[in-house]
């Protein structure tokens, strides 16, 4: 009670609230600043974006699928196609192959069963890409799917359906 | 000066010295905030990902320049050459502006890179992909 009557102890006591207020503001900064640049940079989103460009571009060029591909009107059963594509998913950063790519080709008449199917990476990651459909976890791969169609040198329609995973996840997410 | 030797002059001392403290407080804040923002970890995370994108991004016999000259400024001041900050093993991208660590990451084309500072006055980067391997 003696703080309260006397006006320079009220400064005192004034002054050590100012500085409490001060050090718990200081501290959720601290906090807010070390939580902010310790998350790193998810560019997985971009990358798995720029996957499925660099597999478009090897399968088809100028809106015709790539002749190692298709011929005379049928496609060719060449299932280590992508290993063509100049791609290369092994990193001396990684133990495991950090990246998945499949490729699906459909008549256009017929969208519902794949005529063709090429695969390259590790397909351990596909798993985690149905499980983003229903939960969106960033701990996990990232997924992106695009279609476009393309023509073969007989002029035949067809639907080409890429889809792109990247792991990466201790680099791009704080676990 | 009469205010100093009174009573009153004692509280006007404890106050000045009481915003001197405050003022040093948010100077210290401040200088932590930008020390941060512009730390040789956050850096280095910064552009080894965005050259490993211009790498995925770019084709064969293309030259690319990244103004780097935060990291360039940040690297010399700790005592490193401009060469040493980027260096490109296989298909991995490693930045270092500090002596102690680094920051590496991959790229998925299969491409021979290489990359030097530019010899102009301003600080960038050259980043050559000269073919597919």
């Amino acid at each position: 009670m003696m703080i309260i009557n006397n006006k320079r102890g009220g400064d005192k006591m004034l002054s050590a609230y100012w500085f409490a207020v001060l050090l718990i503001v200081a501290g959720g900064i601290f906090a807010m600043v070390y939580v902010y640049y310790g998350t790193p940079y998810d560019v997985r989103n971009i990358e798995t974006r720029l996957l499925i460009n660099a597999v478009a571009d090897c399968l088809s060029y100028d809106g015709r699928i790539n002749s190692n591909l298709a011929s005379e009107g049928n496609l060719i059963q060449n299932t280590n196609f992508l290993n063509q594509c100049h791609l290369i998913f092994n990193s001396s950063e990684w133990k495991d192959e950090q990246y998945y790519t499949e490729v699906s080709f459909y008549k256009i008449t017929d969208l519902e069963n794949s005529l063709l199917t090429l695969k390259k990476g590790n397909n351990n990651w596909v798993s985690q890409c149905e499980i983003q459909k229903t939960e969106t976890s960033k701990n996990l791969v990232q997924c992106s799917t695009k279609m476009f169609y393309s023509l073969d040198n007989s002029n035949n329609q067809y639907l080409i359906k890429i889809l792109g995973v990247v792991r990466k996840s201790e680099k791009n997410v704080k676990i | 000066m009469s205010v100093m030797k009174n009573n009153r002059g004692t509280i006007l001392i404890e106050n000045v010295v009481f915003l001197i403290l405050n003022i040093l407080f948010l100077t210290i804040l401040i200088l932590f905030l930008y020390k941060q923002g512009s730390g040789a970890i956050v850096l280095e995370q910064s552009y080894a990902k965005n050259i490993v994108l211009l790498i995925d991004a770019g084709k064969p016999i293309m030259e690319m320049k990244l103004n780097m000259e935060d990291a360039i400024n940040l690297a010399e001041k700790n005592g490193l050459k401009r060469e040493e900050i980027v260096k490109i093993t296989g298909n991995t991208v490693t930045v270092k502006l500090s002596s102690n660590g680094g920051y590496s990451y991959s790229f998925f084309k299969d491409v021979d890179v290489t990359a030097y500072p530019d010899i102009s006055t301003e600080k960038n980067y050259i980043i050559n992909i000269n073919g597919y391997k």
